[in-house]
């Protein structure tokens, strides 16, 4: 009876438009209530509430600071300086990872030589490395590039391995009967098959390239989004920790869309189901 | 000319030590040149991997298959294939579909470009160059995997059930439109099927395999007139088609019940 009683219900005509709107926009509006009510709450746990101010800055507070370091345009040195560690790191990891992937998963003796390697190196945090990389390196920029690299090379090197072994074997036989040699069956069956498990490598790069980047500068910098907010909170600046978080969070988020636009248009009869590691 | 002398061949179990398992035993055969051959048996029965043997994809385990006195060892330009399941490749159009074969044998883009239209007008897709295979039909992305590998001018064009996948009303139609399409450019064929009719419909003469390992169990000639494209309903309907049929449908019956016990 219970089932039914609703759809019998005589509804109140001026509220058709309002069920309207909920309906096709309920997911963005409990977004926004939901986000706008943490806001408020933690400003006013900030202002009124039992928190002081020293160990947590409000949401206003935060914001002011974000939009005062690009007004007076404070922040584009740390974005220099943490991007160009970030984009070097990542190209050569990149650069490395593609290729080495594509050998592993295309020739037994490589895969079984590398195997081991890449599967303790995957077992083991990064970080740990970051001492030798300094009595390497020294603490300029290299040693963070060199964490960037080994942070982010290896879900790279999965990623590819895993897209070039799950190639379609009849693609492949299919141009071997047209007489393609072993590097044609790289270039026109395995690299545009695979392409869509390497961006999504790469995509999965993208966070284990800030982390490195973050860690690194936490260690020895003297510029850099997450010098700013080790430095930040050194100096109980609780608002421009927040400011640093920010800016990689966007940085973090614009990359990945971005990536994913690129392997949309590249591989449009794929879904994105090609993530591992 | 081909020339299929005494071939065995059996698959490498991997691990196994001893043996492997037997698909094709003591097979002796020669195809004329221009004639439409039709391979016709059980499944399992080994059909497949003779016509791989015949490009050159797989190397047989003893005995020798040759083409006008060469001896095959690996696929060569003069042969082209024609697959089951189509095996387009998705990031490609269809244009990019059919060049493939010719962008492998080195010929040049402008070149590649007018065979490759070309062909695909010849089978029915003109206009559909710019669509990726995901937005095909089964039908059509079996017309574009036929234009690549006429696309490449072979002498001869080896079919592995190429309109298995197909539903049963495409798949006639697709019969027909090949042997119209093949009456104007006479080359050699060697066509595997399950279908005794499409066999009959099609070739000048059917080799009936055994069950495994396949041996040859009889060959048939088909005797039906020419161009049967043309006349194909009457054709399906003469005695002579319906004797072809319950022949061929005894003796397969037999090797059916021997591979399923």
């Amino acid at each position: 009876m219970a089932q039914y009683s609703r759809a019998l219900e005589p509804r109140t005509e001026w509220a058709r438009p309002f069920e309207k709107f909920w309906e096709a926009h309920r997911t963005a509006i409990t977004r926004t209530v939901a986000v706008g009510l943490f806001l408020a709450l933690w400003e006013w746990a900030v202002r009124g509430g039992g928190v002081n101010p020293l160990f947590l800055a409000g949401p206003i507070r935060v914001f002011e600071r974000l939009y005062q370091v690009f007004a007076d345009g404070s922040i584009w040195p740390h974005f220099w300086a943490s991007g160009r560690v970030a984009g070097l790191g990542f190209v050569i990891a990149i650069a490395i990872g593609v290729p080495l992937g594509i050998l592993m998963g295309r020739f037994r003796t490589v895969r079984d030589v590398l195997e081991p390697f890449v599967i303790a190196k995957y077992s083991i945090p990064t970080v740990v490395f970051l001492p030798l990389f300094v009595m390497w390196f020294g603490i300029g920029m290299w040693f963070k590039v060199m964490l960037v690299i080994v942070g982010t090379v290896f879900v790279i090197i999965i990623n590819t391995e895993a897209g070039v072994s799950n190639v379609d074997r009849r693609l492949i036989e299919t141009a071997k009967s047209f007489c393609a040699n072993e590097f044609e069956i790289l270039l026109k069956i395995v690299a545009p098959a695979s392409l869509p498990f390497i961006i999504a490598g790469i995509r999965l790069g993208i966070g284990r390239v800030l982390i490195a980047v973050v860690v690194a500068e936490g260690f020895a910098a003297t510029a850099g989004l997450g010098y700013l907010a080790f430095q930040a909170g050194a100096a109980y600046d609780t608002a421009q920790v927040f400011v640093a978080a920010i800016l990689l969070g966007a940085v973090a988020i614009t990359l990945n869309s971005g990536l994913r636009t690129l392997e949309r248009r590249l591989a449009p009869w794929k879904e994105s189901d090609t993530e591992r590691g | 000319m081909i020339e299929i002398s005494n071939v065995a061949h059996s698959f490498v179990n991997k691990g196994a030590v001893i043996g492997g398992l037997p698909v094709l035993d003591g097979v002796s055969l020669t195809i004329h040149d221009r004639e439409f051959v039709s391979f016709l048996g059980p499944s399992g029965c080994g059909k497949t991997t003779l016509l791989r043997i015949l490009d050159g994809l797989v190397r047989q385990t003893s005995g020798q298959v040759t083409i006008d006195g060469h001896v095959i060892r690996k696929p060569a330009r003069e042969r082209a294939m024609v697959f089951q399941e189509f095996n387009l490749l998705p990031w490609r159009t269809t244009l990019r579909n059919v060049e493939l074969g010719l962008e492998l044998h080195g010929r040049s883009r402008a070149e590649r470009t007018r065979l490759a239209r070309e062909n695909l007008r010849k089978v029915g897709l003109g206009g559909f160059e710019g669509y990726f295979p995901h937005q095909l039909s089964g039908g059509m992305k079996q017309r574009v995997g036929i234009a690549r590998a006429l696309s490449t001018s072979p002498n001869l064009l080896l079919m592995d059930e190429p309109f298995g996948a197909l539903d049963p009303q495409i798949r006639e139609l697709m019969q027909i439109e090949m042997l119209k399409l093949l009456e104007t450019e006479a080359r050699t064929v060697v066509f595997v099927t399950h279908s005794v009719e499409e066999a009959i419909f099609l070739s000048d003469r059917i080799v009936i395999f055994s069950a495994r390992p396949g041996r040859i169990l009889a060959i048939v000639e088909v005797d039906l007139p020419k161009p049967r494209w043309a006349d194909d309903e009457r054709i399906k309907a003469s005695p002579e088609f319906v004797k072809y049929r319950s022949q061929i449908w005894h003796m397969l019956k037999g090797e059916l019940q021997r591979a399923q016990a």
